[in-house]
């Protein structure tokens, strides 16, 4: 029974898209996300920012079936997650902000393999792929170690390994670093970065810098989607970010303040674009 | 109040297959009202650290002195009354039915009567600026909210010294500004400060003076640009620009805090 | 900081390691109901010897394995010095005001002892070889014949498997949020049992708060992956029964009915 649904076109189809999604969390005043519309193409990597309370984790939970909307329309992959949850689960994995609260075996490797036995995958193939999952996340040799004994950016890996080994299409990060330290998240990111090529992702995020090779960032705010802005065009609107409470780390805030290019991430690329104009002896921008 | 820790040694586990020597030997002193920041990577020592400061922990070896005063000495309530000590996510120590009651129990465990204790929780929990929240109950507040709850129970004590680990992991940008912002603000009420943090920028922008652990020892113990720079690698963004520009324009000099710094790129010729 | 091996699973390869999950269970079952039946002081001490044995056999340290037996010491030491004390069998050895120390006290004090030490030995030696993940799944199949008279054999394994995972992340929570309270002046050991009791509430309600926290984040994480109970799950790990499982089987047996016999 294939649903190919409204909005699927092979080749370039869309992936994710909500039609005025709205929710509202039982004895909550306000909606968590009101009439959000929005669409993801195959491949594309797509960016989440805005303050908290905003809305994106609810985005996060309303795209994998966890959540149901209360009115409008979210399709992955032409399927509504809310009715055919297995499915969308098999082709799009989530990453939780919490890296020890999503670990659920005993030892490293089970947990891994756990969602290909949710699947029904023969255990031949699963050997296999949750070894290359492993390896993709360079845990090689952790296989039999207990989650209570690995930093936070390994536990994280490990989750990370364990959707990977289901093959999805889709992956939707909700803050995965926010409560790592700095050597965990550049782990995290590390492999992100590495694993990117072909998926589509959805990256929530505070920090901005994790999105400068996004293709498009959103901005939640208060449950309205404010924005949807190349990270070029939004690292260097001042109005937007502080309306949205939105903080630049500190290299591309110093770029702005001296007039340059906002997208400037590094110091050696701020410091190169520095000496590059003290020797053309000419103000750009 | 001077806190100071003399050559302090801690072996965890003594005599036993896990053993480990979290702390070889580490001397600093904490000056009254000074913001000190303590960084390190993971293992280096840090959380071990700051509990021999309140005596969570005991040292093996070396003294922890209050005032100059052996602090095992003391009656531990005092000490712990004098060194507060708000360890990493304190949210998941939140207990009572109100955050009124939660941010009480400090000052209830110090004998206080009432009507002093009532006046520490509404003086602690404006500090804190979440006044507004005292009836509700804190597993209804958001993780920020939460977090400060947290923070104004510890600040109920009236410490001389607060010691804050981690205190900004997991919150959202605006959320860790007011939250330096506060640091700031008690070290200008006379309160000194002992920021852990691995994320060097914003130890940048508060400390008074820096403290760099590397596995269980003190590498660098001086200003935030003594330690910073003799070590540019891991320092703070700023840092690590204005250390790039050093060999090709010394006049930038050594700054550390975004402004300063700002001013000094701007001030080059031709930028 | 240390890494502490999950409760008391000694991770070490040995013949007794390699056995299949079941037939050590069902070892252990057999060997529990069968101490029973043993009357006589020297089939429990064949018995042990038999014990002992396995012990040297699966490759567990003497003094690690001592200690797993550390928490009865208590119970057995009461037991011989109930015996001792109240016993009215056999020849008088000592006098000792309205105390008698008799020969029968001594025998059967040795004898209930060496049972209850049995006992706890052979449940230990079962966890120390046995990875908490094996185990689970152990008794999953062999519950799994109850799953026709709806008996939850999948979930009950799941929960197991679970709270084995977390036992240590819950200890180091329950130790910072002690450390957490202590610091804002918390003193857990000072009065009666009654005020000892109500300091414990600053521990207890954040544990169990942050417990259902994470159990709501992992039901997230384990639906987000699929999960929907057992149905049409496949094992990750396999199960084979070899002949040297029913070997260990047989000779399990063995031994109990020489003990009986004895």
């Amino acid at each position: 029974m294939e649903n190919p649904g409204e909005g699927t076109r092979p080749g370039g189809s869309l992936a994710v898209s909500c039609e005025r999604a709205s929710f509202s969390y039982p004895g909550s005043e306000r909606p968590a996300l009101s009439e959000v519309s929005l669409e993801l193409r195959r491949g594309e990597y797509v960016g989440v920012v805005g303050p908290n309370g905003g809305g994106k984790s609810t985005l996060v939970r309303l795209l994998n079936g966890l959540l149901r909307p209360d009115s409008g329309r979210v399709r992955v992959s032409g399927r509504d997650p809310v009715t055919e949850p297995f499915e969308v689960r098999k082709h799009l994995g989530v990453l939780f902000q919490n890296p020890e609260n999503g670990l659920v075996a005993p030892f490293v490797e089970d947990d891994v393999a756990f969602g290909l036995e949710n699947l029904g995958i023969p255990r031949e193939e699963m050997q296999g792929k949750v070894a290359g999952a492993i390896r993709a996340v360079g845990l090689e040799g952790y296989e039999r170690r207990e989650p209570s004994t690995l930093s936070g950016g390994e536990k994280q890996r490990v989750a990370l390994a364990g959707l990977l080994a289901v093959e999805p299409q889709i992956l939707l990060l909700d803050e995965p670093t926010s409560m790592l330290d700095a050597a965990g998240r550049r782990e995290v990111l590390e492999r992100l970065e590495a694993l990117r090529a072909g998926k589509t992702i959805l990256h929530v995020t505070h920090h901005l810098e994790e999105l400068a090779g996004a293709d498009r960032i959103l901005v939640l705010n208060e449950g309205d989607l404010v924005a949807d802005e190349t990270p070029e065009r939004l690292f260097s609107d001042a109005a937007l970010l502080r309306e949205n409470r939105l903080v630049l780390p500190v290299v591309p805030r110093l770029a702005l303040e001296l007039g340059l290019p906002g997208m400037l991430r590094t110091p050696e690329g701020l410091a190169g674009a520095i000496i590059k104009r003290t020797q053309s002896g000419t103000r750009t921008g | 109040m001077r806190l100071e820790l003399k050559d302090v040694r801690h072996v965890y586990a003594p005599g036993t297959p896990f053993e480990v020597e979290a702390l070889r030997g580490v001397s600093l002193a904490i000056e009254p009202g000074e913001v000190l920041g303590i960084v390190g990577g993971t293992g280096s020592g840090k959380s071990t650290l700051v509990q021999h400061m309140n005596l969570l922990l005991v040292p093996t070896s070396g003294e922890v002195l209050a005032d100059g005063v052996d602090a095992r000495s003391l009656e531990k309530r005092e000490l712990r009354r004098k060194v507060g000590l708000v360890f990493q996510f304190p949210e998941s120590a939140l207990f009572a039915p109100t955050v009124e009651e939660d941010v009480a129990f400090a000052p209830r465990q110090l004998a206080l009567g009432e009507e002093e204790v009532r006046e520490r929780v509404r003086e602690s929990l404006r500090a804190l600026r979440i006044w507004d929240l005292a009836a509700r109950s804190p597993f209804a507040l958001s993780g920020g909210e939460k977090r400060r709850a947290a923070i104004a129970g510890v600040l109920a004590m009236r410490p001389e010294v607060l010691i804050l680990d981690e205190p900004t992991a997991g919150l959202d940008p605006a959320a860790r500004e007011e939250l330096l912002a506060l640091i700031v603000n008690l070290r200008q009420a006379g309160i000194s400060v002992v920021l852990v943090s691995h994320d060097l920028d914003e130890v940048a922008e508060v400390a008074d003076r820096v403290c760099a652990l590397h596995e269980g020892g003190v590498r660098a113990l001086g200003t935030p640009a003594e330690v910073f720079y003799g070590e540019p690698a891991q320092a703070p963004a700023t840092v690590r620009v204005a250390s790039l520009l050093k060999e090709s324009k010394p006049e930038i000099g050594d700054p550390v805090r975004f402004e300063e710094t700002l001013a000094a790129l701007k001030a080059l010729p031709g930028v | 900081m240390t890494t502490r091996s999950l409760g008391q699973f000694y991770p070490v390869s040995s013949p007794v390691h390699a056995l299949d999950p079941r037939a050590k269970i069902l070892a252990t079952a057999v060997f529990v109901a069968g101490l029973f039946l043993i009357g006589s002081t020297a089939g429990l001490l064949f018995v042990a010897a038999a014990l002992v044995a396995l012990v040297a056999l699966s490759r567990i340290p003497a003094g690690t394995f001592l200690r797993l037996l550390r928490p009865v010491l208590f119970i057995v030491a009461l037991t011989i010095l109930f015996q001792v004390l109240f016993s009215r069998e056999g020849v008088t050895l000592l006098e000792w005001g309205f105390f008698e120390v008799r020969s029968g006290g001594l025998r059967q004090g040795f004898f209930l002892a060496l049972r209850i030490l049995l006992l706890v030995s052979s449940a230990g030696l079962l966890t120390a070889t046995t990875a908490p993940v094996a185990l689970a799944d152990g008794i999953e199949d062999l519950l799994s014949p109850m799953k026709r008279v709806r008996f939850p054999a999948h979930e009950v394994a799941m929960m197991m498997t679970i709270a084995l995972r977390f036992i240590p992340t819950l200890g180091e929570e329950a130790e910072k949020v002690k450390g957490a309270q202590a610091a804002r002046g918390a003193d857990f050991s000072e009065g009666g049992p009654l005020r000892r009791a109500r300091s414990l509430v600053p521990v207890l309600v954040p544990l169990t708060v942050g417990a259902f926290r994470r159990a709501d984040d992992l039901a997230e994480a384990m639906e987000s992956r699929g999960y929907r109970g057992g149905e049409g799950r496949t094992r990750y790990r396999e199960l084979r029964f070899r002949k040297r499982d029913a070997l260990a089987l047989g000779v399990t047996l063995l031994v109990l009915l020489v003990g009986i016999l004895l």
